[in-house]
């Protein structure tokens, strides 16, 4: 049976991989902060015939990174789906929220970094060798169409952008130095979707991105390791 | 008489620059951490003909940016120089300065961002209106060729690659917003430099990259606003 950890499945993007990787009988590790604040999560856990183990896991907490490689052990990880991540407050739709020029707030760009960032890159460095031990060998990280420069013609959202460019490096560093492990290493672009970071005016729902990803994972292999795919298949420019 | 402010003035790269631009006749505002400390910008001091003025710049105390706003008030900036920057505490060519898939050093990875990417935002913001002010209206980030996904061929330089991609991506966003004030805004990789960062390996001497920075910076117009520069007047890919 496939094994996938994912951060971020309390809501959004994160839970909706787990359930379509429980639905195609995956056993799914799924990682977030509060598990028991998230209802979905909970009756999901119901339905999943054993095959949903919830873990509490901050990636703004190394330690609690650490804590759970240490209960998982030695046991493969086919799929490690860094889906945890943060816009920024105030949030992407709401008022103020596209980070114009002039108007940074330098201390939420350190939790923007760490979330979305260094919270990977400790993510992929503590579960490297349960990946390694695994059948598939996948490590994917949820990056953005906004952390492609060559795509930005509307600017603004420094921060966020800032840190999706750098996740996008971070993974094309680990796509050359994991290669000879068989590790495949991507950025993975899941649409602009209507979830709690996307906002309301979204073009894409959740069932479509996850779906989309959920194909992308069944059939990635080493040779899409370091590109900067979509969730429909296609590829983005850096 | 020309204005340009540069930071990280003290050594390799960013003194070069100064003494470049000082020989021209511009008005040079030097930043560095230790202006008592920087022997080489006091001895020009000596000779510039008050054409130079030196000032205290960390940054990592983002209070300091503002200082020398207080300090230069409102006169004009015709060129931002962004030179300022930070690999680690351990330089690329010497033992354990590969920054490895696995031997992370957190601490240096906040700091990275906070000096590569934070930093060149903050004085960019502080410093827009001066910049808006002047006759060239030019903001250049010294970045590296490190910064490309694209040319990344050995991986590894986890945090340094992840910083100077951030501040492309930072710099493709000014290039937009700040578009319509005919701000001119760009990375430019200096070349691998045999300065204190780039080691005594490196490809070129800081003369040929200081000499090659200054023509590029002097040959810029609104069409290279936004792309990725180098001194040698060649451009690189995200």
């Amino acid at each position: 049976m496939p094994t996938a950890l994912i951060s971020g499945a309390s809501r959004g993007l994160g839970l909706g991989l787990a359930e379509v990787l429980l639905a195609d009988h995956w056993l799914v590790h799924a990682c977030c902060r509060n598990p028991e604040a998230s209802e979905r999560l909970k009756l999901l856990k119901t339905e999943a015939e054993g095959r949903l183990l919830v873990h509490t896991l901050d990636v703004l907490d190394h330690s609690s990174i650490e804590a759970l490689a240490s209960s998982l052990g030695g046991q493969p990880i086919d799929a490690l789906l860094n889906v945890a991540g943060y816009y920024g407050t105030p949030g992407l739709t709401e008022p103020g929220g596209l980070q114009q020029f002039g108007n940074q707030d330098f201390d939420d760009w350190m939790k923007i970094y760490r979330t979305n960032v260094i919270g990977p890159m400790k993510m992929c460095e503590v579960f490297v060798e349960n990946v390694a031990a695994s059948k598939r060998k996948i490590m994917i990280s949820l990056s953005s169409e906004l952390g492609s420069i060559g795509e930005n013609d509307l600017g603004k959202m420094y921060a966020y952008r800032a840190s999706k460019a750098a996740l996008n490096a971070i993974m094309k560093s680990m796509s050359i130095d994991l290669s000879e492990k068989g590790i495949v290493a991507v950025s993975l672009h899941p649409g602009w979707v209507r979830t709690d970071m996307g906002g309301p005016e979204a073009p894409c729902d959740v069932q479509t991105s996850v779906a989309g990803m959920k194909k992308v994972i069944d059939e990635i292999s080493l040779k899409h390791s370091g590109k900067f795919m979509v969730y429909n298949g296609s590829e983005m420019g850096w | 008489m020309p204005s340009v402010l540069i930071t990280g003035a003290n050594r390799g790269l960013g003194l070069g620059l100064t003494q470049l631009y000082l020989a021209d006749g511009w008005q040079v505002q030097a930043c560095c951490r230790l202006p008592a400390e920087a022997v080489e910008l006091q001895e020009l001091l000596e000779n510039s003909e008050d054409r130079l003025s030196v000032h205290l710049l960390d940054l990592e105390n983002l209070q300091t940016v503002e200082a020398i706003k207080d300090t230069i008030g409102d006169n004009p900036i015709d060129v931002l120089l962004n030179v300022a920057g930070y690999y680690g505490p351990t330089i690329i060519s010497e033992p354990g300065g590969l920054q490895i898939f696995g031997t992370t050093d957190y601490g240096v990875f906040e700091k990275t961002f906070h000096v590569n990417v934070i930093g060149p935002m903050k004085v960019c913001e502080t410093f827009v209106e001066n910049v808006a002010g002047s006759d060239q209206k030019k903001m250049v980030t010294i970045s590296s060729i490190a910064g490309s996904i694209g040319e990344n061929k050995s991986g590894k330089l986890y945090p340094y690659r992840a910083s100077k991609v951030a501040v492309n991506a930072i710099m493709k966003s000014m290039s937009i917003e700040l578009r319509d004030r005919e701000i001119i805004a760009a990375p430019l990789h200096p070349g691998w430099v045999r300065t204190d960062m780039g080691g005594p390996l490196a490809d070129i001497d800081a003369a040929t990259s200081v000499s090659g920075i200054k023509n590029v910076i002097e040959g810029m117009t609104m069409a290279h606003s936004g792309r990725y520069l180098v001194y040698d007047g060649s451009e690189l890919p995200w």
